[in-house]
């Protein structure tokens, strides 16, 4: 399944009802489910706010796919180049005081998915990310 | 998402229910921060679909403000997905949680 949508907050919300709908489908657990929205409202909420400096349009496409006992997603967007992976991980050990507000969104995408990997090609960025079906935890 | 207030001696539980995401962490974070100075306050996750780290983030002022206005608060009714965030961010150690609000308010009590 693939969806194209606007950067902004409707566009998001076109995408993550647009994995509900082929969860559904493919009768995923809610498990997985509630991990792949986690991802899904990380990185888009993250491109939409941060990926297009200069204002104007833009676009994001998702692509969704169950292949060899994983579930694949594919994000797109033609927002400013970012690595998500070159981000330094949070300290999780830091009392409460201490503790940074934000900061954990791409620590949690890396956690909650088995296999992510960047590339940035003709001016989109591209993130593939994929979960197995089985022992989402 | 949903929010639900009731006041159960001798606490206030807010249950919340739905997505807490990006999306309506504002919504979450105006209605529990505006409840930060009650005594004891117990967040009743039961109905939770999933957290992300914009809910992450509410809850962690939440409990900066109550702690800082020495109130006591708990979670409770995390279900296995949400909890899986909250150990993963390393936020569980930083909560009282338990399994559902009676446990909750007696703990506080």
């Amino acid at each position: 399944m693939q969806v194209r949508a606007d950067n902004t907050a409707e566009g998001v919300a076109r995408v993550t009802a647009a994995f509900d709908a082929f969860a559904e489908e493919r009768a995923l657990s809610t498990l997985l489910i509630g991990s792949v929205q986690v991802v899904l409202d990380e990185l888009l909420s993250n491109t939409v706010k941060a990926g297009y400096p200069g204002g104007g349009p833009g676009t994001i496409e998702a692509t969704f796919e169950v292949a060899d006992g994983l579930l694949h997603v594919t994000l797109v967007d033609d927002g400013v180049e970012f690595d998500p992976l070159a981000r330094e991980d949070p300290d999780l050990a830091a009392p409460l005081e201490e503790r940074p507000i934000g900061g954990l969104g791409i620590y949690l995408v890396k956690q909650l998915m088995d296999d992510v990997a960047y590339e940035r090609q003709d001016g989109w960025n591209r993130l593939r990310l994929a979960k197995k079906l089985e022992d989402p935890i | 998402m949903e929010i639900r207030e009731d006041r159960r001696e001798p606490g206030l539980v807010v249950a919340v229910s739905g997505r807490v995401d990006s999306n309506s962490a504002g919504e979450l974070e105006a209605a529990l921060l505006a409840r930060a100075g009650e005594p004891r306050l117990v967040v009743d996750l039961g109905a939770v679909e999933y957290v992300s780290s914009a809910g992450l983030r509410v809850f962690l002022m939440l409990a900066k403000k109550c702690k800082a206005g020495g109130g006591k608060m708990a979670l409770c009714g995390l279900a296995p997905g949400v909890k899986q965030v909250f150990d993963l961010a390393g936020f569980t150690p930083l909560f009282t949680v338990e399994p559902d609000a009676a446990a909750a308010l007696a703990r506080l009590a």
